[in-house]
């Protein structure tokens, strides 16, 4: 609330510039850290909003059009991951989870939840930049999507509708994870590094002991189940990256 | 183990020492009986029965002859089961029955200053010897062997059969007692080992019920001990979770007003202001490290079992090493991976992996490698991780785990990192029941970790684990 006051008092030129700027929430209980990051990330072209308790916070994302949304999942009262939950039920906005680092769990459950991309924190404020970036970059390439829908074995996918089916069955996916589907279906029994995944699915070049590649993939499979023959639909690559098998290429 | 043989030792004790009290109370009865009854025989009318007994058998002998001194003897020993000998003054048996018996009464009797009753009892036989004077003036040595008489005469114990059933019972009720002694010890056992796998909130109360005796009032102890144990861990880890915050909010700030400086900043700001990005930086990893350790070394880090595959999480942090060190010029190759499963938290074996090799690559001159090296070893995988750094004095080795140890004035500052990683590897491989130690190779450090392997796996076959997936045999199906 103390931001809102802030803001009330900023001047005509700003508002105009604002129009232009990408409107962000952030749900972080320390005030101190969102008003830094607030004049931080105006000088990026981005409108930060702030939210510091779990319930305001949610509400504010339901009720507000943000382009993204940034969580932290140590939140007093609700955890953060709890706020994802509940968002995910009715909104689709891209969120960056905010992770304490060293806690994987946290960062896991969160990518589970449907969590687009995460940053341990603290962080490098120049790294947030670059994967708020990477996020928009993504879902602004997913909007004009005419192409044809791609059938791989008993898979098809509809990029213009953004929708999975399996056998006929629809699968629910993350951003990311169709993302990274339709790379894989797109050049099917080829191996794609892990640094390509993680171009394609989260938009952005992968940084050294960065396993969220990693996490997506093995969200992926769960989804999608194995083949009726018992066999693994991905399969890493030692060293080199994941493929996605066909039915008859069963190792 | 223990218990089996507590249970064993409380109830083989028990029942000796109850069989060893029957066989004792039975000598005694037995001894008991042996010491009055000679009393009985030679006195009173028992004794003068008797008396008369030996009297009318000389009698008849010197009257009738042999032949009806021998019809008295079988009679006797047909209708009341009782032996008779009967020898002359020079001890030359008059009687059919073999004397070898009683050759020792006869002796006593031989020997007697004074004619006397004498009279011995061994295991309710009696034998009853008297010198008795012939009408003629001959001398006879008269000797009856016959079975105790009177009611009870024959002692219960003396019959093996009642004294098998008496230990059987003993035994029974040894075994119930041996149980009922051991059987808190044993759910008091089976908490403790609960407990220390890091259940912490077994108890032991509801199973010893309403049970009140010292070991009960034990198990009540453990549980009371138990409960703040775990009130303690839980309180840590509360505390480790603040810490982490309360160390990192401000971290935070200071990462975000660092780059705020830098905008409003002019060019020769910028190594200080780089500078203290590098300490920032610094501080947050010693801080995760901190955790990390503390997390580990109090016991408050539960693992979640899972099969880990070690040859590709070996393979990854290879590669993400890589990332790092080839900028440096250095290099960081797997000699030979083979397949390796082990039980344990990727997480918690990756981060001890990377640790390790880390610190290898921090110690590796430019230009040079840190080889890994996997392999399948009976029941443990085996990593090895060698550097080509100044390796460390023999006299150090076994401290390099220590939280904090600097091996001598050779480690400067400038080889950064806070002397934690190899604890945390330490502690981490520990947890997974594995074993990390350091050596000095030709080439420089090399440190062994091994870790033992998840049941039920084959041998991989060297020829096929790299080549059965091979991209181009994929590429062209």
């Amino acid at each position: 609330m103390v931001l809102d006051q802030t803001r009330s008092g900023t001047t005509f030129e700003s508002i105009k510039t604002r129009e232009k700027m990408i409107p962000v929430l952030i749900i972080d209980d320390d005030v101190e850290l969102t008003k830094l990051l607030e004049e931080y990330l105006q000088g990026e072209q981005f409108d930060l909003n702030a939210a510091h308790d779990g319930p305001a916070g949610l509400e504010k994302a339901l009720n507000n059009t943000y382009s993204v949304i940034v969580l932290d999942v140590m939140l007093p009262g609700m955890s953060g991951l709890d706020v994802l939950k509940q968002l995910r039920q009715k909104s689709t906005v891209p969120v960056l989870m905010l992770t304490a680092r060293g806690s994987e769990l946290d960062r896991i459950l969160g990518l589970e939840l449907g969590a687009d991309d995460y940053l341990a924190k603290p962080f490098n404020p120049r790294e947030l930049v670059a994967r708020l970036r990477a996020i928009l970059r993504r879902t602004a390439n997913v909007a004009p999507s005419t192409a044809q829908p791609v059938h791989v074995a008993d898979l098809e996918l509809h990029p213009d509708s953004r929708s999975v089916t399996c056998s006929g069955k629809p699968v629910t996916l993350t951003g990311a994870e169709f993302d990274l589907l339709y790379t894989f279906m797109r050049s099917p029994g080829k191996i794609i590094s892990r640094e390509d995944l993680t171009q394609a699915a989260l938009g952005r070049p992968m940084s050294p002991m960065d396993r969220s590649i990693d996490v997506h993939v093995s969200n992926l499979r769960r989804k999608l189940g194995t083949y009726d023959t018992n066999h693994e639909r991905i399969k890493a690559i030692r060293g080199s990256g994941y493929i996605y098998l066909l039915p008859g290429e069963q190792p | 183990m223990s218990l089996r043989t507590l249970f064993l030792k409380i109830f083989m004790w028990f029942w000796l020492a109850t069989a060893a009290m029957i066989g004792v109370l039975a000598l005694m009865v037995l001894l008991s009986i042996s010491e009055t009854l000679p009393e009985r025989t030679t006195r009173g009318t028992f004794g003068e029965a008797l008396s008369l007994y030996s009297e009318t058998a000389v009698r008849t002998y010197q009257r009738d002859g042999v032949q009806a001194l021998e019809q008295f003897v079988a009679r006797s020993l047909k209708e009341a089961g009782t032996e008779i000998f009967l020898f002359d003054a020079n001890g030359k048996p008059l009687t059919s029955i073999d004397p070898a018996n009683v050759q020792n009464m006869l002796q006593q009797l031989q020997q007697q200053q004074t004619p006397q009753r004498i009279s011995q009892v061994f295991l309710g036989r009696v034998t009853w010897g008297k010198q008795v004077a012939g009408a003629d003036g001959k001398r006879y040595f008269f000797i009856t062997r016959f079975q105790q008489p009177g009611p009870g005469a024959r002692p219960p114990t003396l019959s093996p059969f009642r004294i098998a059933v008496m230990i059987l019972t003993a035994g029974l009720v040894c075994y119930l007692l041996a149980t009922y002694l051991t059987s808190p010890v044993k759910k008091l056992q089976s908490a403790v080992q609960s407990f220390a796998e890091g259940n912490l909130d077994a108890r032991v109360s509801p199973a010893l019920g309403n049970r009140k005796d010292e070991l009960a009032d034990l198990g009540r102890e453990f549980d009371h001990m138990a409960e703040r144990i775990e009130a303690l861990i839980y309180s840590q880890q509360r505390l480790l979770g603040d810490i982490s915050h309360e160390l990192r909010s401000p971290l935070a700030r200071l990462s975000v007003a660092l780059e705020l400086a830098r905008k409003n900043s002019t060019e020769r700001a910028a190594p200080a202001l780089d500078r203290i990005e590098q300490e920032g930086e610094r501080l947050n990893k010693l801080v995760g490290q901190l955790l990390a350790l503390t997390r580990l070394e109090s016991g408050a880090e539960k693992i979640a079992l899972e099969t880990v595959m070690l040859e590709d999480l070996v393979q990854q942090v290879i590669d993400d090493a890589n990332f790092e060190a080839n900028p440096l010029r250095k290099e960081v190759t797997a000699i030979q991976l083979e397949a390796c499963r082990v039980n344990g938290s990727p997480e918690l074996l990756r981060s001890a992996i990377e640790n390790v090799i880390r610190n290898a690559v921090r110690y590796t001159p430019t230009a040079g490698a840190v080889e890994v090296s996997l392999r399948w070893k009976l029941d443990t995988a085996e990593l090895t991780v060698n550097d080509q750094g100044p390796g460390v004095p023999e006299a150090e080795l076994k401290h390099i785990f220590e939280p904090f140890y600097r091996v001598s004035e050779a480690r400067e500052r400038t080889s950064g990192g806070a002397g934690l990683g190899l604890s945390i590897a330490d502690r981490t491989v520990k947890l997974h029941g594995g074993t990390i130690e350091a050596s000095n190779s030709h080439s420089g450090l090399r440190v062994l970790i091994r870790l033992p392997l998840a049941p039920n796996q084959n041998k991989p076959d060297p020829s096929q684990s790299q080549a059965a997936f091979s991209p181009a045999s994929l590429a062209s199906g």
